[in-house]
């Protein structure tokens, strides 16, 4: 092979592979939605097949969370905060976006951390930070709780659904040859998992999220899925190191413990999710509230649950671009635009 | 006490009169400006453009300007995006109670400003007061009307294949302000609204071109939204190199932190032209002399295949669309 | 699902550190990362600095690039 060190070398050399034929499944909403953005899905060789997998916390997060919102603002009077992403996810019943129309307070936030401050000087609102993410994003929701803690705050609490990543590798390794490791992930749990993982035969490459990055993660999983042996690469080094945040492992791990998590469209992974520790009960928005089960279910055709295991695509799930589109999203993958589905409609169902 | 707007301010006696007199006829008077029911206007030689918008914005008065500047602009640019001379405007005021008349008198006094500088004339005026909570501090509509230039005729659907596409400016600046100035998301940036009139920067530009196909201004739906419409009234493709489009780092670092496009953020100040391609470096060389207009630079061309569609060339040489125009721009962090 | 942006660190104390993206400047939670100092590099995650960065993304590819591609 020629050396590759441009980027035009990477493209070309991904334009032009015609080796065996690669999977290679990426696991975060993130790379989904810059590699659209990038246009890198249009110029790729026939033999590499990229998959959307479960990477959005948002298409994952399942139906009945969003009642449970939906229930916090409406029957309880809950001020909820949110990251925008939540906004326009539909429910079983509503959205948040119909909630706030019939008079629900819902408020956008950058951070939990914000959310918390937001509930220190209004005092006379009761405050839920909708906490839904990976890895990532649970050490800002936990020193959330942590600063509710040091300001004797008893007006905030979280509605948790956060994941975690390791359960869903392990559940999808099936669907894919290699993983486009999810970065940002990785930046707080290290890489000593995906070096066990390639050891028990379930490949990948940490990418990061500039185009360069990923063209040059995408090049480097393909050549060495193409030469059939397991491996980990970590090509995200600038970001991720081996050992990741000790430091947010501790701190997550002082205030959640681990707990199965349904995954929309996918069902129940064992261990795949943390939730607040018995001794933060009072910040559990659902044991605060006792938020009841929700159990209406609603029946559509949508399919997202196999576009998540990347079984379909989305442009083959019959509800795509007709009854399913981003102004009236049925199922969660068209709400965000991390989504599978809402980048291949948006991008032009480009695949 | 700070004096404020009350209802009998809009009843139509004294308070009004006095309203009238010392706040709107006192900024922005002028040979034209009428004290009677209507305007009586010198006829004007040519074809004439006729426009009207609606101005709301919230918080009222931002960095680079104010909601009275922003109602003068918003038409004085739509009649120069037909490549007509702004001649006149009327204005209407709907005042919330309880508003200070010193903000009004400052929006009069930014009206009368910006409109002097824009070269037209605001020739008439309306003002009612509604009651709290009806609007939210002060709602602006304008009308305005303008004379054609000979020879000039500019349409969305003119755009044609092979046709250079300039963005006056980079871009997003208004929205960013706005965003800012609501201070929602703690973030603080050195960002002023692009909020400017903008027939001088047209005026030159139709002189060295006066075949121009389309000038367009970006206001709320930003460049991207612009671009698809002029692409779906054209019946043509637009393809857009993302590397040249002009974003203020500023901005772009705002945006970087909430997930946002800022092709689809507002502008003010910034006008979409197309024109045949062997005019298009003189157009920006002239624009980039021209105030307000300095950052002039063509950022792509119109294409026969792609119907209706914007692709975006990228960073890494990959093409892709530019996704629709749609909904609540929102915040995407996870 | 996480996006990240590169900040630079402006000033730090008890945790929370003011950081600057291209002119942005927002104040965010720098308790998961010892050592921080002005003019350091983090990456940004909803409000909070997850990383430090060593690199930037140009020679980092390259060096991806070089160690498995050559």
């Amino acid at each position: 092979m020629t050396s590759i060190n441009s980027t035009a070398d990477m493209r070309n050399f991904l334009e032009t592979y015609d080796g065996p034929s690669v999977r290679i499944m990426e696991v975060c909403g993130t790379h989904t939605h810059e590699i659209f953005r990038q246009g890198i899905r249009r110029f790729l060789s026939p033999k590499i097949n990229l998959i959307s997998g479960p990477g959005c916390p948002v298409c994952v997060t399942p139906a009945a969370y969003i009642d449970e919102a939906v229930y916090l603002a409406l029957e309880k009077g809950c001020t909820l905060t949110t990251f925008g992403d939540l906004v326009r996810v539909p429910g079983n019943v509503k959205s948040l976006q119909q909630a706030r129309a019939e008079g629900g307070k819902v408020k956008i936030v950058y951070s939990p951390i914000d959310a918390e401050k937001y509930a220190k000087d209004h005092p006379e609102e009761q405050v839920v930070f909708l906490s839904v993410g990976f890895e990532t994003t649970t050490p800002s929701d936990v020193i959330a709780v942590k600063n509710a803690v040091r300001d004797g705050l008893d007006n905030f609490s979280l509605l948790t659904a956060n994941k975690t990543m390791p359960g869903a590798y392990e559940a999808m390794a099936s669907s894919t040859d290699a993983y486009l490791y999810p970065g940002h992930v990785h930046a707080i749990i290290g890489t000593k998992l995906c070096r066990d993982l390639a050891e028990r035969g379930v490949s990948g490459t940490i990418a990061g999220f500039t185009g360069d990055e990923l063209l040059a993660a995408l090049a480097v999983t393909v050549k060495n899925v193409s030469e059939g042996k397991p491996f980990f690469v970590n090509a995200y080094p600038r970001v991720v190191t081996d050992e990741g945040s000790p430091a947010a492992v501790a701190l997550v791990d002082k205030f959640m413990k681990s707990c199965d998590a349904e995954w929309r469209g996918i069902g129940v992974i064992p261990d795949s999710g943390v939730e607040l520790r018995d001794e933060y009960a009072a910040y559990d928005a659902r044991k605060k509230y006792s938020v009841p089960k929700m159990e209406f279910e609603r029946k559509t055709a949508c399919k997202c649950g196999i576009v998540l295991q990347g079984k379909i695509l989305p442009s083959e799930c019959p509800l795509f671009g007709k009854a399913c589109n981003p102004d009236h999203p049925v199922g969660a993958c068209m709400v965000s635009d991390e989504g599978a589905c809402s980048a291949f409609y948006m991008y032009g169902g480009q695949s | 006490m700070k004096e404020v707007i009350t209802l009998a301010h809009g009843s139509g006696g004294r308070k009004t009169s006095e309203l009238i007199g010392e706040i709107f006829r006192k900024n922005l008077g002028n040979e034209y400006f009428t004290a009677d029911d209507a305007a009586v206007l010198p006829r004007p030689e040519g074809r004439i453009a006729m426009s009207t918008d609606g101005f709301i914005v919230s918080p009222w008065k931002y960095p680079g300007g104010n909601i009275g500047r922003l109602a003068v602009c918003g038409t004085v640019n739509d009649l120069a995006c037909m490549g007509a001379k702004p001649l006149y405007l009327t204005c209407s005021y709907i005042i919330e109670e309880g508003l200070p008349i010193e903000d009004l008198e400052l929006i009069a006094k930014t009206m009368g400003e910006t409109a002097r500088e824009a070269g037209v004339n605001i020739v008439a005026g309306d003002t009612k007061v509604a009651g709290k909570g009806q609007v939210d501090k002060i709602f602006i509509t304008t009308a305005g009307v303008g004379v054609i230039g000979e020879g000039i005729n500019t349409s969305g659907k003119f755009a044609k294949p092979g046709d250079k596409i300039i963005v006056t400016g980079d871009v997003g600046r208004h929205g960013t302000a706005i965003l800012l100035a609501r201070d929602e998301y703690g973030i603080e940036a050195d960002v002023t609204s692009d909020c400017a009139p903008l027939w001088e920067p047209v005026r030159r530009a139709l002189e060295v071109c006066p075949e121009m196909h389309v000038i367009r201004d970006a206001t709320r739906g930003g460049v991207g939204t612009v671009l698809y419409e002029i692409a779906d009234e054209a019946g043509v493709g637009i393809r857009v190199d993302r590397t040249s489009v002009p974003v203020a780092p500023e901005v772009s670092g705002v945006t970087g932190l909430l997930g946002l496009e800022p092709l689809y953020l507002a502008c003010e100040g910034r006008m979409v032209m197309i024109c045949p391609a062997e005019k298009a470096q003189a157009v920006v060389d002239v624009l980039k002399g021209t105030k307000y207009t300095e950052g002039a630079t063509i950022i792509g061309e119109v294409t026969e295949d792609e119907t209706g569609r914007v692709v975006m060339t990228t960073e890494v040489g990959g093409q892709t669309y530019l996704p629709k125009p749609g909904n609540e721009l929102l915040p995407r962090i996870c | 699902m996480c996006v990240g942006l590169a900040a630079k660190i402006i000033s730090v104390k008890d945790g929370v550190a003011m950081v600057d993206c291209t002119g942005a400047k927002r104040e965010i939670s720098a308790e998961l990362l010892d050592d921080l100092e002005p003019g350091d590099y983090v990456m940004v995650h909803a409000g909070c600095a997850i990383a430090k960065i060593t690199d930037d993304d140009k020679s980092e590819t390259e060096k991806v690039l070089k160690e498995n591609l050559a």
